[in-house]
């Protein structure tokens, strides 16, 4: 796979992970969610724009890193398949029982 | 017959994210049988399933932001508060995962699908994960519209 896949691929499995981590500091926080608020008018707005500036951001800066580029493209795929499925759980499991 | 904005644009959503996970279901199958034939299709399909997500991001975000404040309030009230406080909290976050899924995969989709074994296991991975997360999105916004329905019935 070349760096740009590699690259991007490594930067979704980080962005889903923070998205999750993101929406549970939200939900624990009102000054974090008012502070969101205040910056793009709608914190829902500004999840998503801070979800694409992680991955546009790290999808950059890992397609240019030695180390990304040489790993196994199957590990990748784990990695990213496990992300999504703990990311997703994640919010499931918070919004049900937290 | 009257269509207000409020109900086109969560229409368009709807139909948006549908179409997006009809797009990843089909480069699911042409991924399926690889080869140099079918690469233009599947980078098309690729390319369609991340417009699809796109627009269904930019029609949800602003029927959300717009509209949805007043649903939320009766859903709250309602006999099915957990449509909001499980599933609206859970769908409004799960969506952004499809969504980023959905950016990704025009990008491994211009890779050799047809020789490259990582590749192709990276592709399906993806298309699967789109189609998986996006119905499960899908059905939450069913559980949603059925929460304001019965809190509607309920105070009349």
């Amino acid at each position: 796979m070349n760096s740009a896949t590699s690259g991007f691929t490594l930067s979704a499995a980080v962005t889903v992970l923070f998205n999750t981590a993101l929406a549970w500091a939200k939900d624990a926080s009102p000054a974090l969610t008012n502070f969101m608020k205040s910056v793009a008018g709608h914190h829902w707005t500004t999840h998503g724009l801070a979800d694409l500036a992680v991955f546009a951001g790290l999808g950059f800066v890992f397609t240019n890193s030695k180390a990304v580029s040489r790993m196994d493209p199957n590990r990748l795929t784990a990695i990213l398949i496990g992300a999504v499925v703990i990311a997703a759980l994640g919010l499931i499991l918070w919004f049900a029982f937290v | 017959m009257t269509i207000s904005t409020n109900d086109a644009v969560l229409l368009a959503h709807a139909g948006f994210g549908v179409t997006g996970c009809l797009a990843a279901l089909w480069v699911f199958v042409e991924t399926l049988n690889a080869n140099p034939g079918n690469a233009a299709r599947i980078r098309t399909a690729a390319l369609v399933a991340a417009a699809c997500m796109a627009a269904a991001w930019i029609c949800g975000g602003y029927w959300y932001v717009h509209f949805y404040p007043a649903d939320k309030a009766l859903i709250l009230k309602g006999p099915w508060p957990f449509a909001h406080n499980l599933f609206m909290e859970t769908k409004e976050h799960l969506f952004f995962i499809t969504g980023i899924l959905a950016f990704l995969l025009p990008i491994a989709a211009r890779e050799r699908l047809d020789s490259d074994a990582a590749a192709r296991k990276l592709v399906l991975s993806l298309a699967a994960l789109i189609l998986i997360t996006g119905l499960a999105v899908e059905g939450a916004g069913a559980v949603i519209e059925h929460g304001a329905k019965i809190a509607m019935g309920a105070r009349q």
